[in-house]
């Protein structure tokens, strides 16, 4: 039996352990509920305005907008992988990067240049340990990413997609479905077409008399890049919601497998201790008796 | 024996498995020596040897019965035979089971030899000890790779209750000795008399190499199992052990002595220690401990005119090497296997701990470079495995470093590949025995280290010998699947 203040000692290691991750567990259920607010209130926007745009796709104009074709060019593609800047959050990362990286593998069979963005260190570090270069990364997003930092990129995004210089972008994510699963996925964000199947089927075609003022051609040129802002600022906000069940439901679990393992040492503890005395009393008993006789 | 000068003395007390007797104070026998006492008229006959332990002062002497102390009587008479209880040695003991006593205990008649030896002489001196140092090679990936043996050294096997030890032993027995020229000596201390039994029997049927002949010819065994008195178990290893250095000495031919159990030895004498008025010591275990078993294992040992390469098991009692018993006799030996409870539980046989495992030649000197460097590795991924296992036992393995969850990957592959299918187990496992030679070994662990087979599912490496099988047993249970 190992000797029991080795065993103690690890005891209060555990222990010290069970305070982290429960106290890290309770800080990201307060995240989780203040993000998953945001993503909710953003949630309804972003379907209407995707509504919006298919509708407009939809609804017989003739205009044409740029970022609503396909494009036969197998020239450049684009993947964004969101990950956290953190670990201890089970397999979130991981998930992500491995979905990222099929895409990525897939994207470069058929497409000459694939630019890789990362967001957090995670990914980063996961992508560096791959050998995969990453041609650029972002490190400032937390569980509030704000819409002014999100903007910027995807202005980034749509001026290249527009000059040319980009023919395709994806994003691995994980998609926040309800708060008891979440899923690493894929989405291809531009052309933006290629993504509305999902949302196209509610709306049916009875609502689309719309009249443009003043043409058709300054609303899509106003609302189609919105809406691409606005997806991508969704996936930010999915991937932010996603990392803090993703951690809650983590700790949760290491919270409960150290208190699993503290009462096993303890009892290991109790038998050890039990085990040293009744030999030191057995010992001193046996001297005595000996020099008794 | 019988000489003019008999002395006979009186039975005065009887303690459990020891007694007292009264000599002349002119003639009172030496230690060590046997005293033979025989009675036919009580209701209970007894023919019962002991022997001289200590000197009490005023003609009396302790003694240790080597038999059944039932139906012992003061006043019986006992004799001294003058010298020490003696086993008779040499090639006519081949193939035949003896007690403590060296009388055949196998129903085939009397034993003849020219020549019978003391059971207690001295340890070989210093000066006539062999210097040579050189592997010796089992076909046990985990045995040959991790903790090599020395020919001509010793090697105990530790482990708890019902991990295994006496199938390892029996394995070897049936790997060593049936691939050797030279003689064997099996000594049973303290253990089941159905494994001796099985034993026995086994060795009639396995054969040497092509000879022909059964592994039983070359080999003597010498009983004394847990029905016996501690007095018995306390001597039988000697017993047998006297054997074997005739090999050694007479005829230079390697021989192997195998010892199931020496903590049988140490145990039988803790039983006596008390009775024989000593005071406990450490665990109330006899305070002589040490001087017994080293003793013993000084004498277990290569000299120039011949090689004794022993292989003995050790029994931990409650799992915990840091008891005395097990304590003492691991410091005598050159390589030790410590057989864990927590492998043995994984399916993992045999389950060798190979990190509380070493030898005493995994040393680049003497293995070679090569086998030294492999050897560290696999070591270096399991100790770091195991530093990870609280880690994942809180927070999972996805929360390891993609670095850790390589090791761990790795370790988790090494791990079942200690295993291997064994020839005395196939009625078991129904998988036939596994010899894998070193060079497969060393070549096999190389590239699972440098990860050539990360692709290969775990459950493949289970019992197969050197890697390919392991690729074979995958694509085996691809297409099963």
């Amino acid at each position: 039996m190992a000797n029991a203040r080795a065993l103690d000692k690890r005891r209060k290691s555990v222990r010290n352990i069970k305070k982290i991750t429960r106290t890290m567990e309770l800080i990201a259920t307060a995240r989780f509920k203040k993000a998953m607010d945001r993503a909710m209130a953003s949630t309804e926007y972003t379907r209407r305005i995707t509504q919006v745009v298919t509708d407009l796709a939809n609804s017989g104009t003739e205009v044409k907008h740029p970022l609503l074709e396909g494009r036969d060019s197998t020239e450049n593609a684009a993947l964004v992988v969101l990950s956290a800047n953190r670990g201890l959050c089970g397999g979130y990362n991981g998930n992500v990067v491995r979905t990222g990286q099929q895409r990525l593998d897939e994207l470069k069979d058929t497409y000459a240049n694939v630019k890789l963005v990362v967001s957090g260190k995670r990914g980063l570090a996961n992508f560096k340990f791959r050998g995969i270069e990453v041609h650029e990364g972002y490190l400032h997003f937390e569980d509030k990413p704000a819409f002014d930092e999100v903007e910027p990129i995807a202005n980034e995004f749509l001026a290249d997609f527009i000059s040319g210089k980009l023919d395709r972008l994806d994003v691995a994510y994980t998609k926040f479905i309800s708060s008891a699963k979440q899923q690493a996925v894929v989405e291809t964000l531009l052309p933006l077409g290629s993504l509305d199947d999902d949302d196209s089927e509610d709306t049916g075609g009875a609502n689309n008399d719309y009249e443009f003022m003043p043409s058709a051609e300054s609303i899509l040129e106003e609302v189609v890049p919105a809406s691409f802002r606005v997806k991508l600022f969704k996936c930010f906000l999915d991937a932010a919601v996603s990392e803090q069940i993703a951690r809650m439901v983590a700790m949760k679990n290491a919270t409960e497998n150290a208190e699993d393992m503290i009462k096993n040492l303890s009892m290991t503890y109790n038998r050890a201790r039990q085990a040293q005395i009744t030999n030191e009393i057995m010992e001193i008993i046996g001297g005595v008796e000996a020099l008794n006789n | 024996m019988a000489t003019a000068t008999q002395n006979t003395g009186r039975i005065t007390q009887v303690i459990g498995s020891t007694f007292d007797a009264e000599f002349p104070e002119d003639g009172l026998p030496a230690i060590y020596n046997a005293v033979k006492i025989q009675n036919d008229d009580g209701d209970i006959k007894i023919d019962l040897t002991g022997e001289i332990q200590q000197h009490l002062g005023g003609g009396r002497v302790r003694c240790v019965a080597l038999g059944s102390t039932d139906g012992l009587l003061r006043g019986l008479e006992c004799v001294d035979t003058g010298a020490p209880v003696s086993v008779p040695v040499g090639e006519e003991t081949l193939g035949r089971v003896f007690n403590l006593l060296g009388e055949p205990v196998d129903g085939r008649g009397d034993v003849n030899t020219d020549e019978r030896r003391p059971i207690h002489r001295d340890a070989p001196l210093v000066t006539e000890l062999s210097t040579s140092t050189e592997l010796f090679e089992t076909g046990i990936k985990v045995i040959d790779l991790l903790t090599p043996f020395v020919r001509g050294g010793k090697a105990g096997l530790f482990g708890g209750a019902g991990l295994g030890k006496t199938v390892i032993l029996t394995e070897l027995i049936a790997r060593i000795a049936s691939a050797h020229g030279g003689y064997s000596v099996f000594a049973g201390v303290g253990e089941r008399t159905r494994e001796g039994t099985d034993l026995w029997l086994e060795m009639q049927e396995a054969k040497i190499g092509d000879t022909g002949r059964s592994v039983i010819e070359q080999t003597c065994m010498v009983f004394g199992q847990m029905n016996e008195p501690p007095g018995a178990r306390l001597r039988v290893a000697l017993s047998a052990l006297t054997m074997a250095e005739f090999f050694r000495d007479s005829t230079g031919k390697d021989t192997l002595l195998f010892v199931d159990n020496i903590f049988r030895f140490s145990q039988a004498g803790s039983e006596v220690s008390a009775l024989l008025g000593r005071m406990p010591s450490a665990v109330g275990y006899q305070p002589t401990l040490a001087t017994e078993m080293g003793g013993l294992q000084e004498r277990i040992t290569s000299t120039k005119s011949g090689a004794i390469t022993s292989v003995q098991a050790v029994y931990v009692p409650a799992d915990d090497p840091t008891d005395p018993a097990p304590a003492t006799a691991f410091g005598n030996l050159d390589a030790f296997l410590y057989l864990e409870r927590s492998i043995s539980s994984k399916g993992i046989y045999p389950a060798v701990d190979p990190l509380a495992s070493s030898s005493r030649i995994l040393d680049p000197q003497y293995v070679g470079d090569r086998h030294y460097t492999i050897a560290r590795r696999v070591q270096t991924i399991l100790q770091r495995y195991r530093e990870l296992q609280d880690i994942i036992a809180i927070l999972g393995v996805d929360e390891l470093s993609e670095e850790d969850k390589t090791v761990v990957h790795r370790a988790r592959r090494i791990e079942r590949f200690l295993s291997q299918p064994f020839l005395v187990a196939e009625v078991f496992t129904g998988k036939p025995g596994e010899i894998t030679p070193l060079e497969d070994t060393l070549r096999s662990f190389e590239d699972i280290c440098d990860g050539k087979y990360d692709h290969l599912p775990e459950s493949a490496f289970m019992y197969v010998g050197s890697v390919d099988q392991a690729e074979e047993q995958a694509r085996k249970m691809e297409q099963e699947s």
